[in-house]
């Protein structure tokens, strides 16, 4: 008795259990009080019972739909009644109102040891977090990689989320979580009003979040970042199985002594779980192919040692440029396979395009055409009386030359080039000279910079110079002692940055051109030239000798330098789709489309041979360790693995008047139908 | 003559159609022998007019019919013999159940108006008009009319006829032919609508060898019912009841229901070679009868 008066507590007082216990017995009663027909006195029935004869042929129907109406009734009024004793089942619901959900897009996140990409998976889970929503949650969802994406921003509407989710696509990208935290962080925390001041206020109310992370834990530890009113969930996606041979290295390079030989190495990472026994790990042999230009031009076993690690190099000789690809034989169980193939592109070695620019100067024309010179560079030699010509300006602006050396004269316009001035300072007010002084001393010079790399200043008298300081950023490579304001010792030689290019400016003249002069023994001396070539190299070709082998990690941006003056060049991806570049202010192209893993080609628009080739690969240990970490390190806290959501009870009265609603909709449509032929 | 009979008479013919019926002969396909002398050519040789033929005396012959012309040319003695001419028998049987007594006007009033129209035409052409209704007993025989002046007569027993008698159909069929076993024009006057069927009454009929005429009397509100709502019919006759719910299928279903019943009772008239005719209430009764009647041959 008490049982059954504590079953039937739990909803409604005892009371309402009696008016709605009334409500059966008042039909029944209503049902046997139907309808009073109105008596209509006639003829005779004859016709009229003839005409319904054939609905008392099926009177048992005709009798069963009045009872029909009285047992919907009643059907109707124990579906009310079942609805109020609150039937419920356990379900499981989100923890909190507001919701994050941090999808990785990663590469990683395409592994196969969980469903058909771990990213599948991750919105079948996530899709399962929508659907325990209630109508009263917002949650908003963001992909990150190396750069995070909000798929949508916070909403009630469940078919929204669901929408953008499906829209979420896996990338070949590396991970970084700092964004998408701190973007999160964001929506949840408030704003300071005065940051760093004492009585920091918040100008919003806080609006705490549940942060759903759903990754395989292989990102970088974010620091200095504070949670607040984030709650982290992570979700450790992939499985302890899982294990990876990845490519993680792969390029080639000329021979120092030997250009035209090339030398390839690849490097291969076997990663898998820690604790995995030895055995597994020791002996693994992962066969490789190497191709070049589609074409098999090598095949070996690599033998992976027990730290996992394992290495190939071999020598080319004759190519001249082309693509050589490293795959892995996938014999071994591998559940990553965006890394088991590596691109790396050759391309022509070029010269570099050296401007000089002087009234006469043996001593450059010397050392710029020694026989090593002429390997490193063409140099064009013209007088200053070139600046004024509109050809200079073109190809200054157009950035045709890799360098330009200006031997005591100067532009009116910094050009697009890296340059050299001797005996002048650049056009830019951030370069200050003090006054000339005589005699001059060399105290130091700096060898680690490449530019005075073997090169021995002791011998070398200077007899009068103009100390100059570079803008801030820059570099002094050769001391003096010289007196500047301000500073004890001045620079004879000082480089700084300048945009993308470098400016070097020498405080001394080599000759004076007006005077026939000699100003230093410099140019007799072994180091004289030795320091030109370092000019000529790091100078002039250092952008050069980046464009021989280009590789880019996916995602990131190409800056693509062309033999001649171009206004567009075409990019063909290695899926062959075609994109048009057009040329950016800064004389060069920057191209970003770089998602996809391979080769990408450089073409002239109006010519169809390939100019130049550059590759992406993943190269990023991080991503081809698959294996799912157990911890996140987020600023100074540890977010372990937890379960998603907590076990709630669903109450089930809102369909089961739903239910009862459809049966009054009978109900009705029976009793408007009442005569059936 | 009362002025109450000339109420009762105005009630059911106005002058106009009297003037009109006067005109009107009732014309029958069978010949009858009749049991008076009337003004149809019979079968029988008789007194009248017309000669038909001769035939030699035999003692005991009315002298008066002697032929003494050829007497003299020939010494013979012959008798001339003339056609016979007789009267019609002509019959009204009305049904005066209470479902007749249904409709505005009554079908019961119909009926008689009808009854009496026709009955008027016999009585200008002397015939024998006799009109009974169905609740008769056999102990209150109607009366014989013959001869205009009998409308009054006719009239007031028109008038006396009322509602109420719920005789099956089959036993006032049946007590009518007992009662008169004559040949005949018979014009039956119902709404057919017994429960028991109406097919052993026709058979009744059928025996009598008589020139029926069926008139089937039905009201507008049993052509197209006006219902609505639920209702629960009774049946004024035997208060039987039928509960309906008044909906466009049903009152489909009910004038298939109709027109099959007509049909039927219109099939089985013309098989056994009575005349069949549906009326209304609402069919004037000068026009039912210069009309219909007229086409179906009953007057002329």
């Amino acid at each position: 008795m008490q049982l059954i008066l504590g079953f039937l507590n739990n909803a409604l007082s005892w009371w309402h259990w009696l008016v709605l216990g009334a409500i059966p017995p008042l039909i029944i009663a209503l049902y046997f009080l139907k309808l009073k027909r109105q008596s209509l006195e006639v003829p005779s029935t004859y016709l009229w019972r003839r005409t319904i004869e054939d609905l008392h042929v099926n009177s048992l129907w005709q009798r069963l739909r009045k009872s029909l109406l009285l047992f919907l009734q009643l059907l109707l009024i124990a579906i009310v009644m079942l609805a109020c004793l609150r039937p419920s089942w356990q379900g499981r619901e989100l923890v909190g109102e507001r919701f994050i959900f941090l999808v990785d897009t990663s590469a990683s996140m395409g592994a196969t040891d969980l469903g058909p990409t771990r990213l599948e998976v991750v919105k079948q889970r996530v899709n399962e977090l929508i659907d325990q929503m209630t109508s009263s949650d917002t949650a908003m969802l963001m992909s990150f990689s190396d750069r995070s994406r909000v798929e949508q921003e916070f909403t009630q509407n469940r078919r929204r989320l669901r929408r953008a989710l499906a829209a979420v696509k896996l990338t070949h990208r590396t991970t970084n979580l700092d964004e998408s935290l701190r973007y999160s962080a964001g929506r949840a925390n408030p704003a300071d009003s005065r940051e760093g001041e004492r009585d920091v206020m918040s100008v919003a109310e806080a609006l705490p979040a549940t942060l759903y992370i759903f990754s395989d834990g292989n990102v970088p530890d974010v620091a200095d970042f504070s949670l607040g009113n984030l709650e982290p969930v992570y979700t450790r996606m992939g499985t302890d199985e899982c294990q990876n041979i990845g490519i993680t290295a792969f390029s080639a390079e000329r021979h120092p002594e030997k250009p035209d030989r090339l030398q390839v190495f690849g490097r291969l990472r076997h990663f898998q779980q820690k604790e995995t026994s030895d055995e597994q790990a020791v002996g693994i042999q992962v066969g490789v192919d190497v191709f070049l230009d589609d074409h098999l031009i090598d095949s070996r076993e690599v033998q992976i040692s027990e730290e996992g690690t394992g290495g190939i190099e071999f020598s080319m000789s004759d190519i001249d440029s082309g693509v050589l690809k490293m795959q892995l034989q996938a014999e071994s169980r591998n559940d990553l396979a965006v890394d088991d193939v590596a691109y790396a592109s050759v391309n022509r070695p070029k010269l570099s395009r050296v401007l000089l620019l002087t009234s006469g100067n043996d001593a450059l024309h010397l050392a710029l055409g020694t026989e090593q010179s002429q390997k490193l560079a063409t140099v064009r030699h013209e007088a200053p009386g070139y600046l004024n010509d509109v050809n200079y300006q073109q190809q200054a602006e157009g950035g045709l030359y890799d360098l330009i050396i200006y031997d005591q004269c100067a532009p009116e316009k910094m050009p697009q080039a890296n340059t050299l001035f001797i005996g002048q300072l650049p056009p830019m007010d951030s370069w200050t000279a003090g006054r000339v002084q005589s005699p001059v001393s060399i105290i130091d010079t700096d060898q680690t910079h490449p530019l005075m790399q073997f090169i021995e200043m002791g011998n070398v008298a200077v007899v009068e110079a103009t100390p100059v300081s570079p803008p801030r950023g820059g570099t002094v490579l050769i001391d003096s002692d010289l007196v500047q304001e301000n500073t004890t010792h001045a620079a004879l030689f000082a480089i700084a940055p300048r945009e993308r290019f470098e400016d070097a400016v020498l405080g001394f003249r080599l000759v004076d051109s007006a005077a026939g002069e000699v100003i230093t023994n410099w140019p007799i001396r072994i180091s004289f030239p030795l320091f030109m070539n370092n000019v000529l190299s790091y100078l002039g070709s250092a952008q050069r000798a980046s464009q021989t082998f280009m590789n880019v990690q996916p995602g990131q941006p190409v800056i693509v330098q062309t033999d001649e003056p171009l206004q567009k060049i075409q990019v063909v991806s290695p899926d062959g789709s075609n994109l048009e570049v057009t040329r950016t202010g800064l004389g060069h192209f920057t191209f970003t489309d770089t998602e996809a893993i391979g080769v990408y080609k450089i073409k002239n628009t109006s010519a169809s041979d390939t100019q130049q080739l550059f590759t992406v690969n993943l190269f990023d240990s991080r991503e081809s360790n698959i294996w799912p970490q157990l911890e996140l390190e987020i600023g100074h806290e540890t977010v372990s693995v937890q379960a998603t959501s907590a076990p709630t009870r669903r109450e089930a009265w809102k369909y089961l008047l739903v239910v009862a609603l459809a049966v009054a909709l009978l109900e009705w449509y029976i009793f408007n139908r009442r005569v059936y032929l | 003559m009362s002025s109450s009979s000339t109420e009762a008479l105005s009630r059911l013919l106005t002058p106009e159609l009297l003037a009109q019926l006067e005109r009107m002969e009732l014309v029958s396909r069978k010949i009858f022998r009749g049991r008076m002398k009337g003004e149809r050519r019979s079968k029988r040789k008789g007194q009248s007019v017309e000669f038909a033929d001769f035939r030699n005396y035999v003692p005991g012959d009315d002298l008066r019919f002697i032929d003494w012309n050829l007497y003299a040319r020939l010494d013979k003695l012959f008798l001339k013999m003339y056609l016979e001419e007789e009267d019609l028998h002509f019959y009204a049987l009305l049904d005066d159940s209470l479902s007749m007594d249904f409709g505005d006007p009554t079908k019961l009033h119909y009926a008689k108006q009808l009854a009496a129209a026709v009955g008027f035409i016999g009585l200008c052409r002397s015939d024998r008009v006799r009109i009974e209704s169905l609740g008769q007993t056999l102990r209150q025989p109607a009366p014989v009319l013959r001869g205009r002046h009998s409308l009054w007569r006719m009239v007031e027993y028109l008038e006396a006829i009322q509602a109420g008698d719920s005789v099956p159909l089959v036993d006032g069929v049946k007590n009518f032919c007992l009662r008169n076993s004559g040949k005949g024009i018979l014009l039956f006057i119902s709404d057919l609508m017994d429960k028991q069927g109406y097919e052993s009454a026709f058979r009744f009929l059928l025996a009598q060898q008589m020139d029926i005429y069926v008139v089937h009397v039905l009201s507008p509100e049993e052509l197209n019912p006006e219902l609505q709502g639920d209702l629960r019919l009774i049946d004024c006759e035997d208060g039987e009841h039928a509960e309906i719910t008044v909906s466009r299928p049903l009152l489909d279903r009910y004038q298939r229901t109709l027109a099959t019943f007509v049909d039927s009772a219109r099939e089985f008239c013309t098989r056994r070679g009575m005349t069949y005719l549906l009326t209304n209430t609402n069919i004037p009764v000068e026009h039912f009868v210069a009309s219909y009647l007229r086409q179906r041959g009953l007057v002329r």
